[in-house]
């Protein structure tokens, strides 16, 4: 295991407290603080995972979980990020979709069959003649699928949810976010901030450059974090991942649990007046050959595994990358120890001249206008090739990481799901949200903001915007504010370098689906030629990584190859969650929410097998013969428990023609006023319904008396399927029709009410109640409230006739 | 190089003044209407209009399933229809549709459901279709992560087992429709909307276009879930439809653990795993109509918890990806085909709901030939919109899931 460094102050891990866990059946030791992924590459794993089509092998790349590359099965729980997965002891980790081990993949030769398959090769093959594919298929599913989980997979852990409001929710815990969050705090509303990473800080937090006063950016995020923490009007939801965005702001998400919390995982439902998105970048990957080959990682990446979790990606990185971030990683890494023969900036100027100085101190050499264009080492790099943007010149270079990044990717999902629209911006090579969402505002470097001034003042100013939505902020504070956001340094330029000069046969443009390029423009070529049929014909960005990686470069190269004069084109639609998210997460405590009938008790002792019934759980049967039968002869000949509605005794007369509608029971009371109706010379319909065909009382009775009788059931197991108001509409709309209806549900007392029918039904009444119940004392329709057996109060109504 | 990649349906071209027939909506119903007018009928001037791309609507975002285990006697020999021609497709267009015909399987949760599981069977096996009654251990053996246990909130009684069903790559029926009709001559225009049609004494004479008009004497609206607008705003026929955002998922990619497709009407709820190993899942319908294919917080929720209770293993999955696409409900939850009725030379393929995708093969053959001879073929005379005057309704809403505002 390597040493790890333990003086930087922008550490998260405590090298003091190791942790043990199993790898493939082996022991072995991370640090406090550990991400699973981490801890496998402190202790030499550099291969994670074998890729989905062509089994190429798979590395850390970068850091956020936007890959299946380090997807891994945990405990038994397949397809786990273990770049975002804290270690805790006595973990089982093990690879998956490998024949052998990640290292050692029988089916790596597969990656030497590309030519014969290109996009969609899978719709031109297999089915001649047709009964190859029935064996076909067998194998095409055995191939696919990523993890594994058995039938009788049992979830552990506990999950929660919770459903808070607040006056702004800020997703994102950066800089900007917690600027904004400090700004709509001040001015005293409620405010709930999210942040995916375990700690606030956002990309401050893991950098040591200098930001004002000799603070270094990492310093300013504690500053940040600690202000606030000690808002107490702030509420911090850290290790959170934003989900959902949905109308009038109803924002989704998921909370991983510490070993402090209760719950393992827990849903949050958050319903905000105003809300802040914030959620900054992620680095759009530089395609050329093997550019997914192990080794090869983003800037971010190679810097937090130093400055976050103590270690050095490897001895000697060569760096071709977009922007100064780049820079600034290839510095902070070669004062950390590790050998840089070369940085190959795609960009010929703007560099920040501060970075330039530090690499030319460093006698780094940097080359501008240059670029990776292959990656060597069968299954680790071990060479890389540079070029000239114009192909020209060629260098290669030993090394064990190279360090790919082309430009940022704005992390637009919220604004995106929450119906914002895209929009290229050529300045920073963006596709920007536009018309975002009422009562949604954006902030920091999702902007285009690379100054940290600029995100700060962003942040602001949404904060504030979003206080003006809680009518809690002035306009002149937010003339103010807006003042000194045009004072502070605009959007950064963006690098528009979409592909090194290659034919791109193993240039991945989405890891996840194994999509090559070359898969790219066969799909353009077939006639596939927006990103929308790109993705469902190549599978670019259906992967699990949620579009992450092909996101801006699919549209851009689609536009780039057609040689479209202006990028129409827009990124796939995505897609909520934005984070893979647990069937057990969102089911959350599955609470089935129920209520119990009064006797629930009393008929659970008699051995009641109980159903949920709307919103009531009530005894559905009292033996296992799910007919029935006794039970219904029972109540027949004898007695069972029953109910009935409110009410005053129905009026009857002489009106025309009446409708009398009854559900369930209901149907009962309704004989006799129909029958009444009738007698009194009323043409009369009759509406009858009940759940299922079994449950339809009274019809042959109803017909008799009736002109008309229609029944329907919920379920359609017998007559029409509707509810009871359906035909009651259709016969409404006739006019002159309907003169009077009278319904015989029973209003208010649903389901908390105990029906007592059959012949005996007076007899067993009277034995437990404190009044008279017989003809004369009790009549029909009547209503009395009094107590059962001395001590429970009902409310009692007499249906039957009899 | 195997294959060398070409159009598949063709180059580009500029739409032309006049076809002999225009269908409008670049969705399967249009799409295999096409295809089987060139290959049956030989009529190959037919332009296919579409506002957004081919597959764009229901036909790219239903979940795959097909099955031909409706309930009433005009539905199910057009459904069987269509499940035969799967396989035949794959032949005739010489592209893999990849029809896994791993079987259906309806949870019934009450005696009562097991009651209208045995009607539903008659009738299919009255038509030649095969379907069973199957108990819960029966359920058990064919879907091993089933959670027959008593104490969920429906447990399972039992199941209608379909084995003739099953799941077709829904895409690859777009693109090999597609590439068979290109081949015969039918030309699709995408990024094309239709926005009118012209009619003179009582018959069509043109379809207005933003990219110009066009002269014909036959057009088809068959546009999934905006037909019934189109409709009313071309002609000002109403039709009885209401649309609603229907959503489904899928889940991260697992290896093999659901060889079957398994509903449940009590939990509102479909699975089935693609061949990709995704478990696609879904069945919830807004109970308001409208046109805005949003996904809800609360459906996903729902969603997770329903196969909590009764795919428990699936607690360990990821969801990937949730969408949402238009159904446009009828009142009795069977389609509307009909043509030559209100309008000469006018015809009409919608209200099918969320069962488009299962019947498209089948009705685009039929639709061919009724546009092609002006005959209306027995099998879609039901059909005719006609049946909402007469009160003639299907009675096909007590199929497996109904939605009525208390679900």
């Amino acid at each position: 295991m390597m040493n790890r460094f333990n003086h930087l102050p922008t550490l998260k891990i405590d090298t003091s407290e190791k942790i043990p866990f199993t790898y493939k059946g082996k022991q072995y030791y991370g640090t406090k603080g550990d991400t699973v992924a981490t801890a496998l590459y402190a202790n030499g794993v550099r291969i994670y995972a074998r890729s989905l089509k062509y089994h190429r092998p798979r590395g850390l790349y970068s850091m956020d979980g936007e890959c299946s590359n380090t997807m891994m099965e945990i405990n038994g729980v397949p397809n786990v990020r273990t770049e975002t997965t804290l270690l805790k002891p006595g973990m089982v980790i093990k690879e998956q979709n490998v024949k052998g081990s990640a290292e050692n993949d029988l089916m790596g030769f597969i990656d030497k069959m590309d030519w014969a398959m290109p996009a969609g090769f899978y719709y031109d093959t297999m089915h001649k003649p047709a009964r190859i594919w029935p064996v076909a298929m067998k194998q095409i599913r055995k191939a696919a699928g990523i993890g594994k989980l058995s039938p009788d997979h049992h979830m552990p852990g506990r999950y929660d949810e919770i459903f808070p409001t607040c006056d702004v929710c800020v997703i994102g815990g950066g800089p900007a976010g917690m600027t904004a969050a400090l700004a709509a705090a001040e001015k005293g509303l409620r405010v709930i901030l999210m942040e995916v990473r375990p700690w606030l800080g956002g990309q401050f937090d893991y950098r040591t450059a200098e930001y004002a006063n000799r603070q270094t950016c990492h310093d300013r995020a504690v500053q940040l974090a600690k202000e606030v923490e000690k808002t107490d009007n702030i509420r911090v939801f850290t290790h959170t991942a934003n989900v959902g965005a949905y109308n009038n702001n109803l924002i989704t998400g998921f909370q991983v649990g510490t070993e402090k919390d209760s719950f393992t995982e827990r849903y949050i439902e958050i319903r905000a007046n105003s809300v802040v998105v914030a959620t900054g970048c992620i680095e759009r990957p530089l395609l050329f050959e093997n550019n997914e080959r192990p080794g090869v990682m983003q800037a971010g990446c190679a810097l937090r595994l130093a400055n976050t979790y103590g270690m050095l990606p490897g001895k000697t990185g060569v760096f071709s990358i977009g922007h100064d971030l780049g820079l600034e990683a290839a510095v902070a890494l070669h004062d950390l120890g590790m050998t840089i023969p070369m940085i190959a900036d795609i960009r010929e100027d703007g560099q920040d001249p501060a970075l330039l100085k530090a690499v030319t101190d460093r006698k780094i050499t940097l080359l501008k206008g240059w670029v990776a264009t292959e990656a060597h080492g069968r299954k680790q790099v071990k060479k890389v090739t540079l070029k000239s943007l114009d192909g020209t010149a060629e260098k290669t270079f030993d090394c064990d990481v190279l360090v790919a990044s082309a430009g940022f990717t704005p992390l637009t999902g919220p604004l995106v799901v929450n119906q914002a629209k895209l929009k290229y911006d050529a300045h920073t090579n963006f596709f920007l949200p536009t018309d975002l969402p009422k009562k949604m505002h954006a902030a920091g470097r999702l902007l285009g903001y690379e100054n940290a001034e600029s995100i700060e003042a962003s942040g602001q100013l949404a904060g504030l915007k979003a206080a003006y939505d809680c009518e809690n902020c002035s306009i002149a504070d937010l003339g103010e504010a807006k003042k000194i956001m045009e004072s502070v340094p605009g959007p950064a330029r963006g690098t528009k370098l979409v592909m090194a000069p290659v034919k791109g046969r193993k240039t991945f443009i989405c890891f996840d689906e194994d999509t090559s390029i070359k898969n790219v423009k066969q799909s353009i070529d077939k006639g596939f030629d927006v990103p929308e049929l790109i993705k469902r014909f190549s599978g670019a960005g259906l992967g699990p990584g949620q579009a992450g990686i092909p996101g801006h470069n699919l549209p851009l190269f689609t536009a780039k190859y057609q040689a479209l004069p202006d990028i129409k084109i827009r990124p796939t639609t995505v897609r909520p969650p934005l984070v893979p998210t647990l069937i057990a997460t969102y089911a959350g405590t599955n609470h089935t929410m129920l209520k119990r009938t009064p006797i629930d008790d009393l008929q659970r002792k008699d051995g009641g097998i109980f159903r949920n019934i709307g919103v009531w759980q009530r005894a559905r049967y009292f033996s296992k013969d799910f007919t029935s039968r006794k039970e219904i002869e029972n109540v027949r000949d004898r007695i069972a428990n029953l109910l009935g509605p409110l009410g005053q005794p129905t009026h009857i007369e002489k009106v025309g023609r009446v409708v009398c509608v009854g559900g369930g029971i209901g149907v009962a009371p309704l004989h006799p006023i129909a029958k009444g109706m009738k007698q009194a010379g009323n043409e009369v319909v009759t509406i009858i319904g009940a759940r299922s065909r079994e449950l339809v009382i009274l019809e042959d009775e109803m017909t008799a008396i009736a002109d008309r009788c229609i029944c329907c059931t919920d379920d359609g197991s017998y007559g029409r399927k509707a509810l009871v108001t359906e035909p009651l509409k259709e016969l409404c709309i006739i006019p002159g029709m309907t003169t009077g209806i009278f319904s015989g549900k029973p209003h208010g007392c649903h389901g908390g009410d105990q029906p007592v029918p059959g012949p005996n039904a007076r007899k067993v009444t009277e034995k437990v109640v404190n009044i008279d119940v017989s003809n004369e004392a009790f009549g029909f329709s009547e209503c009395k409230e009094f107590k059962v057996a001395d001590t429970i109060p009902v409310k009692a109504m007499r249906l039957g006739c009899g | 190089m195997f294959f060398k990649s070409k159009p598949m349906w063709g180059k580009k071209t500029k739409l032309k003044s006049s076809y002999d027939v225009v269908l409008i909506g670049g969705g399967l119903h249009s799409l295999a209407t096409a295809y089987y007018l060139a290959k049956e009928h030989g009529i190959t001037d037919v332009a296919i209009i579409e506002k957004n791309y081919i597959g764009y609507g229901g036909a790219g975002r239903n979940t795959a399933i097909v099955r031909a285990n409706q309930r009433t006697q005009y539905n199910v020999p057009l459904y069987k229809e269509a499940l035969d021609l799967w396989p035949v497709l794959t032949k005739e267009l010489d592209y893999n549709l990849m029809f896994n015909n791993c079987g259906n399987l309806n949870l019934m949760h009450s005696e009562a459901a097991m009651n209208a599981a045995r009607m539903n069977i008659a009738t299919a096996q009255f038509h030649g279709v095969e379907s069973h009654l199957i108990d819960a251990k029966e359920a058990k053996e064919l879907v091993p992560a089933l959670n027959i246990s008593e104490d969920i909130t429906f447990p399972i009684h039992g199941a209608m087992f379909h084995p003739p069903g099953g799941v077709v790559r829904h895409d690859a029926v777009v693109w090999g429709l597609a590439k068979g009709a290109a081949k015969m001559g039918v030309e699709i225009h995408q990024q094309t909307e239709a926005t009118g049609i012209s009619t003179k004494n009582g018959k069509v004479t043109a379809v207005v276009t933003d990219k110009g008009i066009i002269n014909t004497k036959q057009v088809l609206i068959s546009a999934g879930g905006y037909s019934a607008s189109l409709i009313h705003g071309f002609l000002g026929i109403k039709l009885p439809i209401s649309v609603l955002t229907i959503q489904a998922m899928v889940t991260q990619p697992l290896k093999p653990i659901l060889d079957h497709v398994v509903s449940s009407g009590a939990y509102h709820c479909y699975a089935n795993q693609t061949l990709k190993g995704e478990i696609a899942t879904g069945a919830h319908m807004d109970q308001w109509p409208n046109y805005t294919t949003l996904n809800t917080a609360h459906y996903i929720k729902h969603q997770a918890e329903a196969l909590s209770e009764f795919l428990p293993a699936l607690r360990g999955v990821r969801f990937m990806r949730i969408w949402g696409g238009l159904a446009d409900m009828t009142p009795d939850m069977a389609p509307i085909m009909d043509g030559n009725e209100q309008v000469e030379g006018f015809f009409m393929d919608c209200g099918w709901g969320y069962f488009g995708f299962k019947s498209c093969s089948a009705v685009g053959r039929h639709m061919a030939s009724f546009m092609a001879t002006n005959t209306c073929p027995d099998i879609l005379k039901p059909f005719a919109l006609k049946r909402y005057q007469e009160h003639r309704l299907m009675g096909e809403t007590a199929a497996l899931v109904n939605y009525t505002p208390d679900n």
